[in-house]
């Protein structure tokens, strides 16, 4: 059985600590899973994002043992372009997610990134706005919009990517009640795409929807339910 | 007493796109005041136009009777402490002890006093095993914890928070809300900018909803 | 866009091309006051929001009459205007390099503002189709948005200072210095990582998944671009012609 993501005893440390900040995490996410990973912050939940899409260890760097797969490969051997094809993550601050003129040239640039023919770009592009509730702002500049609205972009911007594997890192957080709705709403159509999602949270309405919720607590994955 | 005023207060970025629509407000220094409202109803603009980070196009804002509009941004932020949104806008040291101790060192206070207003921060938002990280480095919430620590160095007489439980988990938010609840005890006034219910519920005497840059609602108690 | 036209960005590239070609290579004052003029006209055509381009030029405004005033006190030629002693400070031919060399800069720095009334976007996108490789272009446009990055961590850290406390427009200049040096490193170091985060959002959009990108964006050329193109050419054409006849 090939899982989208396998991880095997995984340890994990930044090269300036001596702490490892995960201590033997294995963890098997199921196809159409929605996973939910709380904890203190600083604990590592971030951490563990990074390495399930690659950034750690191509991008950022650090003292990485154990297995981690997506669809049966090691995220070791694959290079971030063909891991971008599979897999999009959502971080925490919109300010470094957003670098174009305009929210549609923002929002294009993933599909024609990943070759994408024009006119289905143009259908992503009034989708992911219909669904985030931005129509408004299409041609706005992403810099004049407000911290939540920003937010609400980059999750835009990722979503038109249609990828298999989604990874959202506390993207509520600058949220509004109603826009924590629509997020809710909108994982819960995803995962309906048969998508799976692994997000990070600490809101109680979205931790709700989780098929599984985990805990990281001192570098160890704790089951906490269903 | 009025502690802040505005008046008329109007702000765009682009043109014929006001952000805040003809505001006018009193807040006083003995209610904590939430400013709530939707993503993009204008509430981060208003802390900062009440701070002079940014400048009304019309309107004026008075903090204790004085036009801000003849204050310099030291002489306001001695005033009022302000929370940016982003914490990081409050980082510009190596080490979060030096960004804690930066401001009371270049103002020539005691060494003594100084070592002993920075271990008090830093224990209080249980940061002490990073005292010699640098700020970029830590975690979102802890980055949120030292951006608090930090405008509390001065012991300011009101805070402007934005923002000030985004990326706490809700054991950490219920020790910041503790926090806050403690420095109201000793008469720091607040106004708090959230879309967080329960630290408004937990906190506030007075609500003013915003939406589309104008006054919704404003309820007290 | 001019009268309800749009212009494609390559147009305004070539536009700005010319005037710059024109302004440097040109010598004589009456000349260049000449192309001034003429750039000026353009970009009140184009709209260029003149004021908010001028704020931030204003800082070059002083580079450039310092390094005017160091060349003219270097060039003795022609008849003397000033001079101390034996010492020659100013001379006719000094102050005529000096004119030129400030003429020169503002015509090339009003000309380029005629570009920024494209997006980014658009401008990379005139270059791809071009035929510039995309990778050269998005890269080219990534580097133009790393300087107001800087700027902002610098204006960001200037606010939280003094907002601190500390009042930066009223301590004397040597602490002034010591203050600007010591922000330096974490400044810089901010920046940085605002960077990195930014390339590894944009790796993880698939940046470069494949070897080519579709774009959303596409840019045609109107009959008006091709006049303005031909006009520009022809006319920087003529001005050399008559120039070293």
């Amino acid at each position: 059985m090939i899982y989208p993501i396998e991880i095997h005893n995984l340890y994990f440390r930044y090269s300036t600590n001596i702490d490892y900040i995960l201590k033997g995490i294995n963890l098997n996410v199921l196809e159409g899973e929605i996973l939910a990973i709380t904890g203190l912050s600083g604990s590592g939940k971030s951490t563990l994002l990074n390495i399930i899409c690659g950034i750690i260890p191509h991008i950022r760097k650090g003292d990485i043992e154990g297995e981690v797969k997506l669809w049966g490969e090691d995220v070791k051997n694959l290079k971030i372009a063909d891991i971008s094809k599979k897999v999009g993550i959502v971080f925490q601050d919109p300010d470094t997610q957003l670098f174009s003129p305009t929210v549609e040239d923002e929002i294009a640039f993933g599909p024609e990134n990943l070759m994408v023919d024009r006119k289905e770009i143009g259908r992503r592009i009034e989708k992911v706005l219909k669904i985030v509730g931005m129509e408004d702002y299409r041609y706005s500049n992403p810099n004049n919009l407000s911290g939540g609205q920003k937010q609400l972009i980059a999750i835009a911007a990722v979503l038109a990517m249609e990828s298999e594997i989604l990874l959202f890192d506390e993207i509520t957080s600058q949220i509004d009640d109603e826009g924590k709705k629509r997020i809710r709403d909108i994982i819960l159509n995803l995962k309906k795409d048969g998508k799976t999602i692994v997000l990070v949270e600490h809101n109680g309405d979205i931790l709700e929807i989780a098929d599984r919720v985990m805990e990281l607590k001192n570098g160890e994955l704790i089951h906490k339910g269903w | 007493m009025d502690f802040i005023e505005l008046k008329d207060v109007y702000f765009e970025y682009e043109k014929d796109k006001p952000i805040i629509k003809n505001i006018n407000l009193k807040i006083n220094k003995d209610e904590i005041t939430a400013i709530v409202g939707a993503n993009g109803s204008g509430k981060t603009t208003l802390g900062k136009l009440i701070m002079g980070i940014l400048k009304p196009a019309k309107g004026q804002v008075i903090i204790c009777k004085k036009d801000i509009c003849n204050m310099t941004l030291a002489e306001i932020g001695s005033k009022i402490g302000y929370l940016f949104q982003n914490p990081e806008k409050h980082f510009f040291c190596n080490t979060v002890e030096e960004e804690l101790a930066f401001a009371l060192r270049f103002n020539g206070y005691d060494v003594n006093y100084i070592n002993g207003k920075v271990e008090e921060l830093l224990t209080l938002f249980q940061l002490q095993d990073k005292r010699n990280d640098s700020p970029l480095f830590l975690s979102q919430g802890e980055k949120q914890r030292l951006a608090i620590a930090t405008i509390l160095i001065n012991n300011p007489e009101y805070l402007i928070l934005d923002e000030p439980t985004t990326g706490l988990d809700s054991y950490r938010k219920g020790i910041l809300i503790d926090i806050l609840k403690d420095l109201i005890k000793k008469g720091v006034g607040m106004t708090i900018i959230s879309h967080d219910h329960f630290t408004i519920e937990e906190l506030s005497h007075r609500r003013i909803g915003l939406k589309w840059g104008e006054i919704q609602y404003d309820e007290r108690n | 866009m001019t009268k309800g036209i749009k212009v494609d960005p390559r147009t305004k590239l070539v536009i700005v091309l010319c005037l710059s070609t024109l302004g440097i290579v040109m010598e004589n004052v009456i000349s260049l006051l000449f192309i001034l003029v003429l750039s000026v006209v353009i970009v009140i055509v184009f709209k260029v929001e003149l004021r908010k381009n001028f704020n931030k030029v204003k800082r070059l405004i002083y580079l450039i009459f310092l390094i005017a005033v160091i060349q003219s006190i270097f060039s003795p030629e022609g008849n003397i205007i000033l001079s101390v002693g034996r010492i020659t400070l100013l001379t006719t031919g000094g102050l005529e390099k000096g004119l030129q060399f400030i003429l020169r800069m503002v015509i090339v720095i009003i000309s380029a503002a005629i570009v920024t009334t494209s997006s980014s976007r658009e401008i990379v996108q005139g270059l791809v189709q071009w035929g510039l490789p995309y990778d050269i272009a998005f890269m080219v446009a990534l580097g133009i948005r790393f300087l107001p990055i800087l700027t902002e961590e610098v204006k960001d850290a200037l606010i939280a200072i003094q907002l601190r406390g500390i009042d930066i427009h009223n301590i004397p200049i040597k602490r002034r210095i010591s203050l600007y040096s010591h922000l330096f490193t974490p400044i810089l170091a901010g920046t940085i990582q605002k960077a990195q985060r930014l390339s590894i959002t944009i790796e993880m959009r698939g940046f470069r998944a494949y070897e080519r990108r579709t774009s959303y964006l596409v840019l045609k050329m109107s009959k008006w671009d091709y006049l303005f193109i031909f006009i520009s050419i022809t006319f920087t054409f003529l001005c050399f012609f008559y120039y070293f006849r």
